[in-house]
């Protein structure tokens, strides 16, 4: 009697849909909270949102940020504010994606998006520059730096329209 | 400060010394930090920001009997005042009752914050203060945790004013408690600050041209209690929290003054660590909580471009690149093929490590003649002997004590000295400043001498009765003797004749007592323990060996005339941090390491030997010079090289007799400091760091180790006469110049003046020439500079003031004559 249990529960599940994925050619849906790699994101006219202010670096655990920061002029300027990040890195081998880094945030510049086929070849590739982590120009933005009229930015850091 | 009072602080009672300040002696005995952001322990309070209200009361006594009337439980009754007071204005006295703990005190604090806060931005994020800022602290602390105020109703105001070229004023962020004003006017005597406005338009102005016209413009950033004043080299280079502090002592002149290296690693910098920011570090013996500009903003020569970074050797009569084993090997054959005829000369910024191998070098090979650079300072010697006692702080003078400031314009050539100096006057000290022309110390001077140029030393024997009378009856008495308007000879005349007023008076072998010159670099005291001295740089210079080992001197930037002796030298080695005239003639130019990438110690112009530690990559294939003489003694089979300075410095320790028991262990002591700076104190003495670095050793005088010293004979030299149609041509210093380690701090270039020459104006008349005009200064051996004319009423008559290091010409280093024409 048990046997026929047994091979009951056995049959049943053969009759049901496999849960297993063929990755990577099939990819299972993000959950939207899920922390994949980071992107420095841009406002809407293109300036960036990072002002340099190093507190990502600060926050993150694993020692994975490296931020330069340098000053904004009207000729050439990055992001709105007095300051913005000259060099950007992060090393992926070193981040654990607890986006602490996100939540330090002061301009929500950096978020985690959901990439996170991340392997690598050589050590180094695994340090992403600015130049690999910043979203592209959006449509009808400028890219950076851009040069500005004097006056116009005059906050050390910008009033944002999204802020939280 | 004998007298005791007894005060009772939150319950528990507590002695401090009489007279003293209330939020001093709360930090200083209890550990109580009461929170201020205008008070500041080294100016006058204001009670400005009501930021250290407490409770305060006094223990009740009886009028009749005096006696301290007790309540019910037995305990002395206390009459509280009924509001509270602001602690920083209290003088602490006897029975005085303070509560620092209880809710109306917490009340008025959060209300205190809360108000600051109104208008102030909140952009700590990308605030340069911002993790070392009192305001953040505080509002930690004490702060209400949120506001009553409507943010957007915060007054927006310019948040990049430049005040002069160096500071960055953010008026958004000031909440205007004065310390900056304060300083100008109270420490340095430079009144170039004031507030403008009232009320919510208060704002901080310069009234000077240029602006912020000081040469202690940077210690303002230090004490501001918020971000609102920035420098301009440093403006968004880190985050506090990420610099490493590397303790180490300003390398541009005779007050050694101890600062702290915000060191981190740069991109630009190909990844090494990099000098961020120079910041003071605590020593009260030497520079107190302060430095000059030149000290913070002078730090750009260590990664110059320009520097000099692999070995050369000449090959075929081309200086080519060679390897530091090519160049050893090279750099010996010469050393042998010199056959003894060597000499040295070693530049006043060279460490004490480097000076010793050197001479182990030198002697080693049979040669003997040690020279000291610039040959313009005499009198180390006179100094070892009757120098400002062990134990001196020029702090500690006051009423009752007497400076004399003979031949140096102080503000010049040792700015720290100058505002130490300066204080002393404010506190009641007799200060005679004695100068053929006007100096800035003019200014804070009880007594003021005029001679004319090159009778210095007859102008110290001859002083005025009344002022030597003073003098000589002061308890304590300094004279800072320079070489200003004088040949070598004349400034050893004016040592002498300075050293024998300090005998004669009897004001030496103790404390705040004895003589002080302001030698050009951070070591023209190390030279002279080592063995270096001026007058065996002339003698090389009237024969000159057959190879001659120069360190970190540049003889041709700085002399004019130095091309006619050096060019009888066969063979020169030249180690320098830039490539100059002289490592191009010189049959090899070997690349040394600047203070910033190396271990050693300097000896300041008060003996002090203090130590500087490695904070910055290496530039290139430089190495450090003691371990260059060290390669090349062990080649020379003068026994074997030594491996690290600490070790270098050991065996000074073990041969030089004044530097007995100084190893770096030694050097590197500490002991707390009043008052109590850095580290969590930020609030308080603002980001002047802690001194963990070591405050350093004294060398002890002859007059100290209680030898016999006696008076010495002044020989007068004949000092140089202009004829008809001439002036005496007087080089002067100038503290911001072009020298080649000022020169790559480029952030200062707007400050530097155009090269000029100051003339009297019955002279100027005489020649016709008017300020602005371009003239030709012509000196013997047909050496000429053209500069700008300046009648300013700067110059005696007869005599051309020449500021050194200003044109790229070299002008000349000591008194002499020459021919003005307009061009």
């Amino acid at each position: 009697m048990n046997i026929i249990r047994g091979f009951m529960t056995t049959f049943k599940h053969l009759s049901e849909e496999p849960v297993t994925l063929q990755y990577p050619e099939q990819v299972r849906p993000f959950q939207v909270r899920f922390k994949g790699r980071h992107h420095l994101r841009r406002y809407e006219n293109g300036l960036e949102k990072c002002i340099g202010c190093a507190l990502c670096a600060a926050a993150c655990p694993a020692d994975a940020i490296w931020v330069e920061a340098a000053e904004n002029t009207d000729e050439a300027r990055y992001s709105p504010g007095e300051r913005y990040a000259k060099t950007y890195e992060i090393n992926m081998l070193r981040c654990i994606f607890c986006g602490y880094c996100e939540d330090a945030c002061p301009t929500q510049a950096i978020e985690l998006g959901h990439e996170h086929q991340l392997s690598f070849t050589d050590r180094r590739d695994a340090i992403y520059t600015k130049d690999m982590l910043i979203d592209p120009v959006p449509e009808g933005g400028q890219d950076t730096p851009q040069q500005v009229e004097p006056g116009v930015f005059t906050r050390s850091i910008p009033v944002m329209p999204d802020a939280k | 400060m004998s007298d005791k009072v007894k005060i009772i602080i939150d319950d528990i009672e507590y002695e401090v010394p009489a007279g003293s300040n209330l939020v001093d002696m709360a930090k200083w005995y209890a550990d109580n930090d009461i929170p201020v952001f205008c008070y500041h322990p080294k100016m006058e309070p204001v009670g400005m920001c009501r930021m250290c209200l407490v409770e305060q009361g006094s223990i009740v006594k009886d009028r009749e009997t005096g006696e301290v009337v007790l309540d019910e439980n037995g305990n002395p009754q206390v009459r509280w005042f009924p509001k509270l007071q602001t602690a920083c204005t209290q003088i602490v006295h006897d029975g005085m009752v303070i509560r620092t703990n209880t809710e109306a005190v917490k009340a008025a604090r959060e209300n205190v914050v809360e108000f600051l806060l109104t208008s102030h931005p909140l952009d700590c994020p990308i605030c340069d203060k911002g993790g070392e800022c009192p305001l953040q602290n505080l509002t930690m602390a004490h702060g209400p945790g949120t506001s009553r105020m409507n943010y957007d109703d915060k007054m927006h105001l310019d948040k990049h004013v430049p005040l002069g070229d160096l500071i960055f004023l953010d008026e958004e962020r000031c909440i205007q408690c004065a310390r900056c004003i304060r300083f100008q006017d109270e420490i340095v005597g430079d009144d170039v600050l004031a507030f403008h406005e009232r009320g919510r338009k208060l704002q901080i102005i310069t009234n000077s041209d240029p602006g912020f016209d000081t040469y202690f413009s940077g210690n303002t950033t230090d004490i501001c209690p918020v971000g609102a004043l920035t420098t301009a080299d440093f403006r968004f280079g880190a985050r506090p929290w990420e610099l490493t502090e590397v303790p180490s002592i300003c390398p541009h002149d005779a007050a050694g003054s101890n600062i702290s290296l915000s060191v981190r690693l740069d991109r630009d910098f190909g990844g090494r660590a990099m000098i961020k920011r120079v910041m003071p570090r605590q020593n009260e013996y030497v520079n107190e909580i302060w430095i000059s500009d030149k000290t913070r903003f002078g730090h750009h020569f260590t990664r110059s471009e320009d520097r000099l970074k692999k070995p050369m050797i000449k090959k075929g009569g081309v200086l080519t690149e060679a390897t530091w084993d090519e160049a050893i090997r090279f750099v010996v054959d010469a050393l042998k093929a010199a056959d003894g005829s060597v000499a040295a000369i070693a530049g006043s910024s060279t460490p004490n490590e480097d000076l010793w191998t050197l001479r182990k070098l030198v002697e080693g090979l049979g040669g003997g003649l040690l020279g000291a650079w610039t040959p313009t300072h005499a009198g180390a010697d006179l100094v070892a002997q009757v120098g400002v006692g062990k134990g001196t702080n020029l702090g500690d003078l006051g009423q009752g004590d007497a400076v004399l400031i003979i031949a140096t314009d102080l503000e010049e050539e040792v700015p720290i000295w100058r505002l130490r100096l300066k204080q002393a006057a404010d506190r009641g000290a007799y200060l005679v400043v004695a100068n053929a022309r006007k100096t800035r110390m003019d200014d804070f001077a009880s007594d003021t001498v005029r001679y004319d140029y090159g009778q210095a030393a007859h102008a110290m024997q001859n002083l005025d009765a009344a002022i030597a009378k003073k003098l000589k009856e002061a308890n304590n008495l300094i004279i800072v003797a320079g070489a200003e308007g004088l040949t070598l000879d004349g400034s050893r005349a004016l040592m002498q004749a300075a050293a024998n007023f300090l005998i004669e008076s009897g004001h030496i072998g103790k404390p705040n007592n004895g003589l002080l010159s302001p030698f050009p670099g951070a070591n023209g005291m190390g030279l002279h323990y080592m063995g270096f001295s001026p007058e065996a740089t002339l003698q090389i210079m009237q024969n000159p060996p057959k190879l001659l080992i120069v360190n970190q001197a540049e003889l041709l930037a700085d002399d004019p005339f130095a091309a006619e002796w050096l060019n009888k030298v066969e063979t020169i080695i030249s180690l320098n941090l830039f490539p100059d005239a002289v490592s191009n003639m010189a049959a090899a130019a070997l690349p040394i390491q600047s203070f910033a990438e190396r271990d050693g110690t300097f000896t300041n112009g008060e003996r002090r030997v203090q130590r500087f530690y490695m904070a910055q990559g290496p530039m290139g294939e430089a190495l450090p010079a003691w371990q260059v003489f060290s390669q090349l003694s062990e080649a020379l089979g003068q026994g074997h090289a030594k491996l690290s300075a600490a070790a270098v410095m050991k065996e000074i320790t073990e041969n030089v007799e004044a530097f007995a028991g100084m190893r770096y262990k030694e050097l590197a002591r500490v002991e707390r400091q009043f008052p109590d700076v850095g580290g969590e104190d930020l609030y308080y003495g603002g980001t002047a760091y802690q001194n963990k670095g070591g405050l350093g050793v004294q060398i002890e005088t002859s007059a100290d180790k209680g030898e016999a010293v006696s008076v010495g004979e002044v020989k007068l030299p004949d000092s140089p006469k202009p004829k008809k149609g001439q002036v005496l041509v007087v080089p002067v210093a100038q503290l911001f110049n072009r020298q080649s380690t000022f020169k790559p701090s480029v952030l200062v270039h707007p400050r530097v003046p155009q090269p000029y020459v100051e003339i009297n104006s019955k002279d100027a008349a005489r020649m016709n020439i008017k300020t602005g005009d371009l003239v030709e200064v012509m000196m013997a051996d047909q050496i000429r500079v053209t500069v700008q004319a300046h009648v300013n009423g700067g110059a005696p008559e007869g005599a051309a003031v020449l500021p050194r290091y200003l044109t790229d010409e070299a002008t000349p280093m000591v008194l002499t004559v020459g021919e003005i024409k307009k061009v």
